[in-house]
């Protein structure tokens, strides 16, 4: 390790129950490169707690990730449905016996919450806030009892449907929002990545209070979900309010569904479409890669920084200067496994034309190594991006948690730093030449309605 | 003698410190150095057949130097961990920038060279007007966007406020390079620079560094901009953006706000935290999406125009309705205003916005950066940064009877300006369907409908 390694420590160590209460071990500690301290705690129903305390202000950041998504509603046998993750996100801010619908959100802006909010994605759901510290008790009393006691009124499911189907409408009014979900339509032929989020009118409108109610009893259990606290409070007061809130609740069988493995792709497949709203051109690429947990995926990941950030990132400089793209990026995903461009075109300028110089740039990668001040520029971005972030409670938790749900590893953002240091341009030149071959990517070219198109 | 070498003390003191305006927050947990650069001269300055100069110059500035071309002095900036942005609002040129704290130094340098020694290329001005020209093209493709801009034309018609501070197609081809030297030079001098600074390090390092900048910049006397006033009609006025097929409505409704440093801004954020301003909790969210389900995003806000500044911004109401519920969404707004406006708020919902706005006052400080935020905001705008003691005070004392007046004084009840970005066909069925019960001449019309292409020429 050079620069990073003594930046990172980690200090695992596990411990058996000698601590406040026996019913949760501290799991490990660490300590982050910027001095923090970060503490995995479990009980004994499972429930995963991460805690950095903050003492800097009073306030604290409060998370809870739940590892189900819309991938889980397609594969459970009993459901097979696309878009009931995402509604039952909605159905979470609708009440319980004790605190009815709309008493949970003016309890939580009356304490003082900011940020409340929820998201729901192919592989997890979180609901997240920040409040001032000496409120911690009274968020932890409401969150912990959604979390149990959630009551689904069938006129409250019928009306939360509307919001959603104006979301739904809202994103199928975007062209590149609709872009990608064929963008995953073309790649995904087995993996249900090919099913979006949000799902479609018609599934919406029809989902039943059975199903929702057999979701929440199935998924929102304490042995699917890490808590995750940042900011003002110690580990000793936070543990005792969790073991009080969260330690009742049973731990329960999960059902763990195996993700069809979606077979490599051997040939480029290309989608044209129309959209009614577009004024020009958008594409988009979606090339297949390893998982985050891959060393590739690190080169990849610091590629992108070449290619997208900055004023000197390349594809600003081919597309965008030249004017003939408004915005270019790269960027690698993970779950799903992708590395896409994404480009909007300029009027007067087509998809193909920018599809000709990613490709010229993708070969210029493959052929020849980045020079080294462009490796130091796109090193020194990926740390301007995590000193920048860290700072932030809110900014660390998403962090903590998006890694965790996707790899295991809560720790993986600050280990893929490390390992940029480790990387060279050749381990890029690499990853290039590996991963950013025609023969498994998929392009997306939308039109405006006017000018037609065809599909092959 | 003890009195004399007094005043000769604080003479010397004035004369030795003659370096910039410096708001400082000191941090030694920051990883970085966060730098805000304000240059009190923004578009409202702009002339109204050349709006977009002040844009222009922000983002020119930092497209090379006398000796650095713009490969070199971005690539300079990038690798040692830094980025800086260059943006005008209507008041200000603005620079925001950020490096990893260990270059401090180094980007500060970079700092003082394009500030002081710009280039102005004739090659990067004309690749930096065909980008904006294309960006300008794009908002074709963002309802949203296109309803503002459209709400923007007819709130300050003919005033410098009209058009966007990035210009439009029109404004934008008017502009010449010369344009740009004239108002640096006119612009960029010592009575308008303002800097503000979140560091781990000794505010003394970095006021060194900006003595460099502060010592070739010109003598000037700040710039005043008038306050420009806001055309509100006395009824409602619809304008349609032709946008055929869309699924939803896009939904903007404006009246006059208010000026950073008003006074009444207490009360009247306290009464739209319930109107529209709270995310779900406010009447607006749970009665046009909670109850009713006709719409994912509803809000309304004193900052439609970005933060409060000198000008009178707008007071605004949102939504994105699905398409059937566009115009449904509309008269249900206005008579929830109309009910807001006569009535203001019920105790509990008063109470409830006493208590969060009391207890998320934290929120506004607890980084440097926030902090920061708030001592430019109050050294631009003049606006008193509280404690959180003088803060409650102020909050718990606003009452119904008090709020109701201020409500009457800042606003109208029907002089809106609303723009909705949908299929202008649908929604003259629709706007026929709500009123078949009222007589042709007493029913609300669109007043013009336009094609996206318009709003941005």
């Amino acid at each position: 390790m050079k620069l990073f390694g003594s930046l990172l420590s980690l200090l695992i160590c596990l411990f058996s129950l000698n601590c406040q209460s026996a019913s949760y071990q501290k799991v490990a500690e660490h300590t982050l490169f910027n001095g923090d301290k970060l503490t995995e705690f479990r009980l004994e129903n499972g429930l995963q707690v991460l805690h950095v305390p903050r003492h800097q202000a009073k306030v604290l950041t409060y998370q809870v990730w739940f590892r189900v998504g819309s991938l889980d509603e397609k594969l459970d046998a009993k459901l097979k449905k696309t878009g009931l993750a995402h509604l039952f996100e909605h159905m979470m801010f609708r009440g319980t016996a004790k605190y009815p619908d709309g008493v949970f959100d003016k309890l939580i802006s009356r304490m003082g919450g900011t940020g409340q909010n929820a998201s729901t994605y192919f592989y997890r759901t979180n609901y997240y806030e920040s409040v001032p510290s000496d409120q911690l008790e009274a968020l932890m009393t409401l969150e912990s009892d959604r979390m149990q006691n959630l009551q689904i009124t069938p006129a409250l499911f019928e009306r939360e449907k509307g919001a959603v189907v104006g979301e739904l409408r809202r994103h199928l009014d975007s062209p590149v929002s609709v872009g990608f979900d064929q963008l995953l339509d073309g790649v995904f032929k087995v993996a249900p990545f090919r099913f979006t989020v949000l799902g479609s009118e018609k599934e919406i409108k029809g989902f039943t209070l059975e199903e929702a109610n057999y979701f929440y009893k199935t998924y929102y259990a304490p042995n699917n979900a890490t808590l995750i606290v940042i900011g003002d409070v110690d580990a000793g007061k936070l543990m005792s309010l969790v073991t009080k809130y969260y330690g009742e609740m049973k731990s329960q069988e999960v059902p763990r569904h195996k993700v069809p493995e979606e077979p490599p792709q051997t040939k480029e497949r290309k989608i044209y479409t129309r959209h009614k709203q577009a004024t020009s051109d958008s594409l988009l690429v979606g090339y297949r890669i390893p998982t985050v947990s891959s060393p590739d995926f690190t080169s990849l990941a610091l590629l992108a920084t070449h290619l997208s950030t900055g004023m000197e990132g390349r594809l600003r400089k081919l597309l965008v200067d030249p004017g003939i793209a408004v915005s270019a990026n790269g960027a690698p995903s993970s779950r799903p496994d992708l590395f896409e461009f994404v480009v909007s075109l300029s009027e007067k300028h087509r998809a193909e034309q920018a599809l000709a110089i990613i490709d010229q740039e993708v070969a210029r990668l493959q052929k020849k190594q980045i020079s080294e001040k462009d490796f130091q520029r796109a090193l020194n971005q990926e740390k301007l991006d995590m000193y920048g972030n860290i700072g932030s409670n809110s900014s660390l938790a998403n962090m903590l948690g998006e890694y965790l749900v996707l790899s295991g590893d809560y720790l993986l953002g600050f280990k893929m730093l490390s390992a940029f240091e480790k990387l060279t341009p050749v381990d890029l030149q690499k990853a290039a030449k590996q991963h950013l071959n025609k023969k498994q990517r998929t392009i997306v070219v939308i039109r405006p309605a006017k000018r037609g198109g065809k599909k092959s | 003698m003890k009195r004399f070498l007094l005043i000769l003390c604080l003479i010397s003191a004035e004369v030795v410190w003659a370096g910039p305006k410096l708001l400082y927050e000191e941090d030694p947990t920051l990883l970085t150095t966060t730098i805000e650069i304000v240059v009190q001269s923004g578009s409202s300055e702009d002339p109204m057949d050349k709006t977009g100069i002040a844009t222009t110059i922000a983002e020119l500035l930092l497209r090379g130097t006398q000796t650095k071309d713009r490969a070199t002095f971005q690539s300079t900036l990038e690798r040692m961990g830094g980025a800086i942005s260059g943006s005008a609002s209507h008041d200000t040129i603005e620079f925001s920038g950020e490096v990893i704290k260990e270059n401090t130094d180094a980007f500060l340098d970079l700092i003082t060279e394009f500030l002081t020694k710009p280039s102005f290329s004739e090659k990067e001005f004309k690749s930096l007007m065909q980008e904006n020209l294309a960006a300008i093209q794009h908002i074709k493709n963002v309802n949203t966007r296109l309803g503002g801009l459209a709400l923007r034309r007819e709130v300050f018609a003919g005033t410098p406020l009209e058009r966007p501070t990035q210009g439009t197609l029109k404004t934008l081809k008017a502009i010449q390079l010369k344009d740009l030297k004239d108002r640096y030079k006119n612009s960029f001098h010592k009575g308008n620079f303002l800097f503000a600074v979140a560091s781990p390090l000794k505010k003394s390092q970095i006021e060194k560094k900006l003595e460099a900048i502060w010592n070739v910049l010109p003598d000037g006397k700040a710039s005043v901009s008038p306050e420009i006033a806001l055309k509100i009609p006395s009824e409602p006025t619809l304008i349609v953006v032709n946008k055929p097929h869309t699924s939803s409505g896009s939904v903007l409704m404006g009246q006059a706000g208010i000026v950073a440093k008003e006074p009444d801004r207490y009360d009247l954020y306290l009464g739209n935290f319930s109107f529209g301003g709270e995310p779900l909790v406010s009447r607006l969210f749970n009665v046009v999406r909670g109850a009713l389900g006709w719409t994912y995003a509803i809000g309304s806000t004193y900052q439609a125009m970005g933060s409060l500044s000198k000008q009178k911004g707008l007071f605004m109401v949102y939504t994105t309705p699905s398409i059937e519920f566009t115009t449904k969404s509309l008269f249900k707004i206005l008579n929830m205003w109309d009910s807001y406006l006569q009535g203001g708020l019920k105790k509990d919902e008063i109470d409830l916005a006493q208590d969060s706005l009391v207890n998320s006052y934290p929120f506004g400080f607890d980084s440097a950066n926030k902090r920061l935020g708030w001592k430019v905001m109050s050294e631009l705008y003049d606006v008193p940064v509280l404690s959180p003691s003088e803060y409650e005070s102020k909050i718990r004392a606003i009452g119904n009877g008090e709020l109701v007046k201020r409500l009457k004084k800042h606003h109208t009840a029907r002089g809106w300006i609303i723009s909705v970005v949908a299929d202008a066909k649908v929604i003259q069925k629709q706007l026929d369907e709500e009123q078949k019960n009222i007589p042709a001449d007493k029913r609300f019309k669109i007043a013009k409908i336009l094609k996206p292409e318009q709003i941005i020429e």
